[in-house]
């Protein structure tokens, strides 16, 4: 089943728009909305706040320089973003020509035609370079049913980061730099556990630092972990034919919970309330021994706070590692980040390709990792070439790790990107919250999630899942990929 | 012969002055209504109308399907509504009492002719002034675990303070969040209060005491009676506003741990503007609207039992 919003009547938006006050109204959260006529040689960007923000506005200048484009560039927090994009897009009066997608709005955005496929862009534009896009990123963060959504301006996988001084001075093996059998969840947690209770540099040390903030932060860093243990969260997603029947009783879930609360044992325990980057910014602070996050934070943790450009107590002092993977299971990353999408109700769809591209290129991204303020804040490269850059690795030694960790990933299993995503997140979150405290077992949690799971999709019109299935595979996208 | 027939004035003059007059209050009143059912009722009227539709945003722009009262059953099935609205009743109750028994205190405080009184008058009324959002992340601060003031303090008078934090164990976290209410909201209380107080009329006040009554009967029987119709009108207002409590908990908590912290204002949120579910949001907004107006409703009829109103 297809649903057009084209044919929505201005009645219809009115009622939307109504809808969408009173809730606001409920939630003392006001949209804004821009109501001044374009400007035909503007291109109005919105963007989320993460670290590439920084780098990309700083270049914009000499982007309007080239061109004579002049770009309007505004940001929003996470859940502003995503609030702002979908009022606008259900009410027809997206005020963007360029829109930062996350990775889990992919399917929800094509299918209900908020934003338009590049392929045709991509196919007329000669210069471009779809190849040197890592295929990982590519599938699992803008490629949905065989068409290309958006493009990366900012990939993120996970990894280790770990104190070497800390590791020196108490004797502990450091973690490999490489996958490998042996580098396991079990030897990680064991790894951490023989940190505990000591101190460093006359401060007591924790071993680790998890998320535990509900919805998105625990949900993100979780994941890594049910992922590296093969847990789906649905019957059969993406390969098809799509089954949307909730996972989250069997066994590698239960586990993956387990595992999860040993290492918020290990972490402080006000970790319970930490985002993502209070779980980064605690491990700049020096009392933490090895923790896993984004790969934004193999940088970020350079600096005391986030985007402080004030140097951190670990700055010369950590190092990173691969992830650890389950026992017999192959390793599964967790891909995620940022992409460059245009809405389906800009006037300037040209003008805002044209911008993806730059801000994509590798000439682009290359000048944003060489940004020096804030103590070089850029090295979430979706291009193989840049990687592999000599310019770019002095600045960042530890893209080797970085690189391999994205060649393992899978976003489409970790987080799926299927529409109503954030309903059952939402669950899921507020699930592990409470379960990290331990007053429940993760068998009652967990089915409980999984009920409540089935009763969102069932609500949602997915199970059973109503419309075509697509084979989506990663050998589908580089097919794709080949084609250009 | 010509003739000219000549309408008098009163024909048709104070026919239509007196229609114009008769209905003058009417016509003033028109815009209002006319507002107040654009903005207030049709949005009203058109949430309960989606509360039994399938509709979620994310999923199609238009309601998919109608499904009864199937958004009520699942509203009220959800823990986390259920712990919400919990939530939600204790802080309001809690928050009115105590903000209003805090801000009596400091208004009659404020009665005194102390030194420096002007200049504590000036600053009461900062933390209102100050938006929540901006309060939660001061608070956020205040009760950090690893040195904030508040922590320090408690830590200071050897009381407990939990391991996870203030805001991280569901023991203390919406008192914490009440405390925040508190902090910002007596000020307002006292203010208003102090105002009335300033009503009372001295003569009465001297009467009593030539009388020899004490403090404490002056205050029962003569000023608290005095200026109760405003302390109604304001505790019925704070109580509406607390009941609403969204960005302080979203900035300290986002609800947790578990759902310790989850308000109604916040599964709202959720519900709508994260998970854009707008026939689940619409039939919690009606249970919220219901639910408010049947305790402002009892709450009215048992103060103004005796009063005008």
């Amino acid at each position: 089943m297809t649903i057009d919003i084209g044919n929505m009547s201005r009645r219809d938006l009115l009622k939307s728009a109504s809808v969408a006050a009173l809730v606001a109204g409920a939630g003392s959260l006001a949209i804004p909305r821009r109501g001044a006529a374009q400007d035909a040689n503007t291109v109005r960007v919105l963007s989320v706040e993460d670290p590439f923000f920084f780098s990309m506005k700083a270049l914009v200048p000499e982007y309007e320089k080239e061109t004579g484009i002049k770009v309007e560039l505004e940001s929003l927090s996470y859940d502003a973003l995503q609030s702002r994009l979908v009022s606008a897009f259900v009410a027809k009066t997206s005020d963007a020509d360029v829109i930062v997608v996350d990775q889990m709005w992919l399917g929800q955005y094509l299918d209900n035609g908020w934003i338009i496929p590049l392929n045709d862009f991509i196919a007329k534009d000669n210069e471009f370079d779809l190849s040197d896009f890592i295929p990982e990123v590519l599938y699992s963060s803008n490629i949905w049913r065989g068409q290309v959504g958006t493009l990366p301006v900012a990939a993120y996988a996970q990894g280790v980061m770990y104190r070497k001084d800390v590791f020196d001075e108490l004797g502990i093996a450091a973690p490999p730099t490489e996958t490998s059998e042996d580098w396991t969840w079990t030897k990680y947690v064991d790894t951490l556990k023989s940190m505990e209770g000591k101190s460093f540099g006359g401060k007591p040390l924790f071993p680790t630092v998890v998320c535990g903030s509900q919805p998105s932060p625990i949900v993100h860093m979780f994941t890594q972990v049910s992922a590296s243990h093969g847990a789906n969260w649905f019957k059969s997603f993406p390969a098809a034919p799509w089954d949307f029947s909730p996972q989250l009783t069997s066994p590698a879930w239960i586990k993956s919970v387990e595992v999860y609360r040993q290492l918020y044992k290990l972490s402080p325990p006000e970790a319970i309330n930490y985002v993502w980057f209070d779980a980064g910014t605690r491990f700049a602070k020096g009392d933490i021994g090895m923790f896993y996050w984004w790969t934004p934070y193999f940088y970020l943790i350079k600096n005391s706070g986030y985007m402080t450009g004030k140097k951190s107590d670990v700055m010369e002092k950590y190092a990173t590692a691969a992830l650890p993977k389950a026992e017999g299971v192959p390793q599964t990353v967790s891909l995620g980040g940022w992409s460059l999408g245009i809405p389906s109700s800009s006037e300037r769809q040209e003008a805002g390709y044209a911008f993806i591209k730059w801000a994509t290129s590798k000439a682009t991204q290359k000048k944003m990792a060489l940004w020096p303020d804030l103590n070089y804040q850029f090295s979430d490269f979706a291009r193989v070439s840049l990687y592999q850059d000599e310019e770019v690795k002095a600045i960042y030694p530890y893209l080797d790790v970085q690189y391999a960790m994205m060649k393992q990933g899978n976003g489409k299993v970790t987080r799926p990107p299927v529409p109503g995503y954030t309903a059952i997140e939402s669950v899921l979150g507020l699930t592990l919250n409470q379960l990290l405290t331990g007053s429940e077992e993760p068998k009652t949690g967990l089915e409980r999630a999984n009920s409540l799971f089935e009763s969102i999709l069932k609500g949602n019109l997915m199970i059973p899942y109503q419309k075509d299935s697509y084979a989506d595979t990663l050998d589908g996208a580089k097919a794709l990929i080949a084609k250009k | 012969m010509h003739t000219t027939t000549v309408r008098s004035p009163r024909a048709f003059g104070p026919t239509r002055k007196s229609f114009i007059r008769r209905n003058l209050p009417y016509f003033l009143i028109a815009p209002s209504v006319v507002m107040l059912l654009a903005l207030i009722a049709y949005p009203l009227l058109f949430a309960l109308r989606s509360s039994f539709y399938f509709w979620n945003l994310q999923i199609g722009p238009e309601p998919l399907q109608f499904v009864g009262f199937e958004n009520y059953v699942q509203a009220f099935n959800a823990f986390d509504f259920r712990a919400a609205l919990t939530n939600t009743l204790i802080l309001s109750m809690l928050g009115t009492t105590l903000e209003f028994t805090f801000g009596l205190a400091i208004a009659l405080i404020l009665l005194k002719a102390l030194p420096g009184m002007n200049v504590v008058r000036a600053l009461l009324i900062l933390p209102t002034t100050i938006a929540p959002i901006v309060v939660g992340f001061l608070f956020r601060y205040l009760y950090d675990p690893g040195g904030g003031l508040l922590s320090w303090l408690l830590q200071s008078l050897w009381l407990p303070v939990p391991a996870e934090g203030i805001l991280g164990s569901p023991s203390t976290a919406l008192a914490a969040i009440l405390l925040v209410d508190i902090w910002q909201w007596t000020p307002f209380f006292a203010i208003v209060l102090y105002a009335s107080l300033l009503a009372v009329p001295d003569e009465i006040l001297e009467a009593a005491r030539l009388d020899r009554a004490s403090a404490w009967t002056i205050l029962m029987r003569i000023k608290l009676p005095l200026i109760k119709r405003t302390a109604i009108i304001i505790v019925m207002l704070r109580f509406m506003q607390i009941f609403n409590t969204f960005d302080t908990v979203l900035v300290l908590t986002r609800g947790g741990p578990g759902t310790s912290t989850r308000t109604l204002g916040y599964s709202l949120y959720e519900q709508g503007l994260v998970n854009f579910n707008i026939g689940l949001v619409s039939a919690m907004t009606w249970i919220t609207v219901l639910i408010v107006n049947v305790i402002v409703a009892l709450y009215v009829f048992f103060a103004f039992r005796n009063e005008e109103w």
